[in-house]
């Protein structure tokens, strides 16, 4: 199949502005996606990592879910999945979404401030159980 | 009847294998007997996969919950309605209603065909029930049996998620699964053409009817799906990028580009491998949505349960599809020669493959941001994602040229577009548009990607009216009719063209339905009752929203609901009443979690939208203290959101009409092809 000369440099530009909007579109947007204890040893490696922005996933750990009276602001701790020692503060400030409890597995977009408190812009609660249950709660 | 639903999954396996072996058999041997064999299994089959579902809806009805499927998403206070729809509730039953509505198309295929097209039938039969063996394999041994029972009998079941208690959300699966599903006609088609060596257009032809109808199920399934999330989800917004979402965007776009291009094949002879290529990526990407949105693989808001056998099972049959298709395409490649060259680039011709090129550009950008993470984690061991912004940035402009090809495409001449044909086509919409824009902006509009979005829209609207006009007005001249009746004359006798451009005229009301957005308004508030909340809209007026405070009811309404918290908000546009929004907390029964019910006003022009995001404390409230009374109020304007449903709305009335049978068949079949595209033809 032969193509006119004008037309392939038509595809090819084609192809080359898709690849560089996928390109810068990537590396403007990506964060990483990292567990509590991934996100505290590169901390500890790099100290300026803290205004990076990230996607954090983790646990509430129970009982530290408190909420700035009559305020959108809320406060509470998230663990590691599998560390439970690796933990850190989360300040949230918006409305939560329906599916937050205090034992909610959470994914939070954000940064670590200097204080050392997880400032998250967004909150999604993940959970498996999300249309299904899980069989082993069948049995409870 | 449940039983026998579970022992006709079990029967339908060796037909199914059969049918497959004996539509190969006899389309290489050219045995009739083998053909007819495998031509009555696909019956056969059809009839044992009813009974199958037949025997899980019966299932849900009689509250079976010995069986884990029934006990995972029913409980007996569940409205008999939505154990209905448990049938593609989850993972178990989704994927027997998918080979069900294989089965049921296939089925359509071959009683039409039972007497025509005969040299295409054994191997469409073979790959056909080819299809339905790999669905049934996976049902029985995929652990996803949805007959599996438990090991004891749980009192009730778990209930279905109140989310998905919402007719849109009844509605929305089924339709998309009609869209995956009726794509496996097409494919067959073409892999039958292939293995017969007949690689003219007549496959395409033939299932040129099939293709509109899946493209018809694909998009709306995917506006059913926004509607769903907007009226249900509670945060405002119709589309989140979700990899589910994403997956069911992906075969919508293919079956756009391969909906275009085929039209350049029947015209042109032109671009036959590319034609078939497309045809089995969409099919492929129909595989992997019907995986993707039902199994756990990527962290989203919809997955299911993780299971990796499902995953593997999957994997290996698409990569069979892909690498049997390849080769099949590679044996033929010198069939597949087109019959034509390009012979400009103004051309109506590239500007349909421009349209594919970006249409497959985009799918891309979508696939490539929603397999990324998994890519870079293989990579580089870091998980790293990207979310919405990454396809927003992608896809706005490549949403753009697509949206001004929508205009280009219809009218640019065939072959070569001489100056005088560019001038006199686009001279005046070009005009239009740079006019509209220019008064929007004159009106305050200022965001630059939502002017030039409205102003391309304008220059597409401009086209596709004067193409009307002009079609209308020559033949009320020529037949010496009234102006409707050749309106309704002209878009009979070309149902493919003309019902093309209404759906175009549907794709550039969503798209400034999306650029409305840009203009979103969004206030919070902590209130107590008497406080009020001013709100300014985009289009000049205001609204003041007064908290009247919170009502409880409990046990009341629906059978599952425990109780409700509703905050009742008044609303005065430029301080003139003009009625009343609620938004509400709801407890179910069946659910530790809560809901969020939205309170709606919509209007042609924007939707008033507000969502109680909190109430200060809960459990005082539903007790009735008067004292907890204070809420936290998000409310939100949303300019031209509407114009996405009437948009929706005009793009399934042109797909129809595209659909619709053509009584005048042969007439229009003998037609060569002229300037216009090819037209409306028998399945």
């Amino acid at each position: 199949m032969k193509i006119h000369g004008r037309f392939m440099i038509g595809l090819v530009g084609v192809a080359a502005v898709v690849s560089y909007l996928v390109w810068t579109g990537v590396s403007e947007t990506m964060v990483y996606y990292l567990t509590p204890a991934e996100l505290m040893a590169k901390v500890s490696e790099d100290p300026t990592f803290k205004d990076v922005g990230v996607k954090v996933s983790g646990r509430v750990v129970q009982g530290t879910y408190s909420r700035v009276e009559g305020k959108l602001i809320h406060r509470f701790e998230v663990q590691d999945l599998m560390d439970e020692t690796q933990t850190f503060w989360v300040e949230f400030r918006d409305a939560l979404p329906d599916t937050f409890t205090d034992e909610s597995e959470v994914v939070l977009e954000g940064r670590l401030g200097a204080d050392g408190v997880f400032q998250a812009t967004t909150l999604l609660t993940k959970c498996g159980s999300r249309y299904e249950a899980a069989p082993e709660d069948l049995v409870g | 009847m449940i039983v026998l639903g579970e022992f006709s999954l079990w029967i339908a396996l060796p037909v199914a294998i059969w049918g497959t072996a004996m539509g190969f058999l006899g389309g290489r041997s050219q045995r009739g007997d083998l053909v007819l064999s495998a031509e009555r299994s696909i019956y056969a089959v059809t009839v044992l996969l009813t009974l199958a579902s037949a025997g899980v809806v019966a299932a849900f009805l009689g509250d079976r919950f010995e069986y884990w499927y029934v006990a995972s998403y029913s409980n007996r206070e569940l409205e008999t309605f939505y154990k209905l729809s448990g049938l593609w509730a989850g993972q178990r039953g989704s994927l027997l209603f998918w080979a069900l509505l294989v089965g049921f198309f296939a089925s359509i295929t071959v009683f039409q065909n039972r007497r025509r097209n005969r040299e295409f039938m054994p191997y469409v039969v073979g790959v056909l029930q080819g299809i339905l063996t790999f669905f049934l394999i996976v049902l029985l041994f995929a652990k996803v049996n949805p007959f599996e029972r438990l090991a004891f009998l749980p009192a009730n079941g778990q209930g279905l998620n109140p989310q998905l208690q919402n007719y849109w959300m009844t509605i929305h699966p089924p339709t998309l699964y009609l869209g995956f599903t009726a794509f496996t006609v097409p494919f067959a088609f073409a892999i039958a053409a292939l293995l017969n060596g007949r690689l003219d257009s007549r496959w395409i032809t033939l299932t040129r009817r099939w293709t509109l109808l899946s493209w018809f199920f694909l998009s709306v399934g995917i506006i059913f799906g926004m509607r769903w999330s907007y009226e249900e989800l509670g945060w405002g917004g119709y589309w989140f990028w979700d990899p589910v979402e994403n997956a069911s965007l992906l075969p919508w776009l293919t079956a756009t580009a391969f909906l275009h291009s085929v039209m350049i094949q029947e015209n042109r002879g032109m671009l036959k491998v590319w034609n078939m290529s497309l045809v089995v990526l969409t099919f492929l990407l129909t595989i992997f949505a019907t995986f993707l949105t039902r199994s756990g693989l990527l962290d989203s808001v919809h997955s299911f349960a993780q299971e990796l056998t499902i995953a593997y099972i999957f994997f290996a049959f698409m990569g069979s599809i892909l690498a049997g298709s390849a080769v099949l395409i590679l044996y033929r490649l010198p069939s597949l020669q087109s019959e034509n060259r390009i012979e400009s680039f103004l051309s109506r011709e590239s500007a349909f493959l421009f349209n594919n090129l970006i249409l497959l550009g985009a799918a891309f950008a979508v696939l490539w941001g929603t397999v990324f993470p998994l890519v870079a984690e293989g990579v580089t061991g870091q998980k790293i994602t990207v979310g919405p912004p990454f396809f927003q940035k992608v896809n706005f402009p490549i949403g753009l040229a697509l949206l001004a090809l929508a205009g280009i495409g219809p009218v640019i001449a065939w072959r070569r577009a001489t100056r005088r044909n560019l001038r006199r086509n686009f001279a005046a919409p070009v005009i239009f548009g740079a006019v509209v824009a220019a008064v929007l902006a004159a009106m305050g509009a200022r965001h630059p990607l939502a002017l030039t979005t409205w102003g391309v829209g304008a220059f597409v609207l401009f086209i596709i009216v004067t193409e009307f006009w002009k079609g209308t007005k020559a033949r009320a001249r020529i037949e010496g009719e009234g102006i409707l009746l050749a309106l309704y004359h002209l878009v009979i006798r070309n149902r493919r063209r003309w019902g093309g451009y209404i759906v175009h005229v549907g794709i550039v009301m969503i798209f400034m339905g999306f650029a409305g957005a840009a203009y979103n308004v969004d206030v919070r508030k902590h209130m107590q009752p008497g406080d009020t909340v001013e709100v300014a809209s985009p289009f000049g007026h205001s609204y003041t929203l007064t908290y009247e405070g919170l009502s409880v009811s409990v046990g009341r309404g629906q059978r599952n609901l425990q109780w409700q918290a509703i905050a009742l908000v008044s609303v005065a546009r430029n301080g003139k009443q003009i009625g009343s929004l609620t938004s509400e907390k709801r407890q179910y029964v069946t659910s530790e979690q809560l809901m969020t019910e939205v309170g709606i006003r919509p209007t042609p022009l924007e939707d008033l939208y507000i969502i109680l995001s909190a109430v200060d404390d809960l459990d005082a409230a539903v007790n009735n203290d008067p004292k907890a009374q204070g809420v936290d109020l998000q409310v939100l304007v949303k300019p031209l959101v509407n114009w996405i449903w009437y948009g929706g709305l005009i793009l399934a009335v042109g797909s129809l009409i595209g659909l619709w049978p053509s009584t005048e068949r042969r007439r229009v079949e003998d037609q060569a092809p002229s300037e216009e595209p090819a037209v409306a033809g028998a399945v």
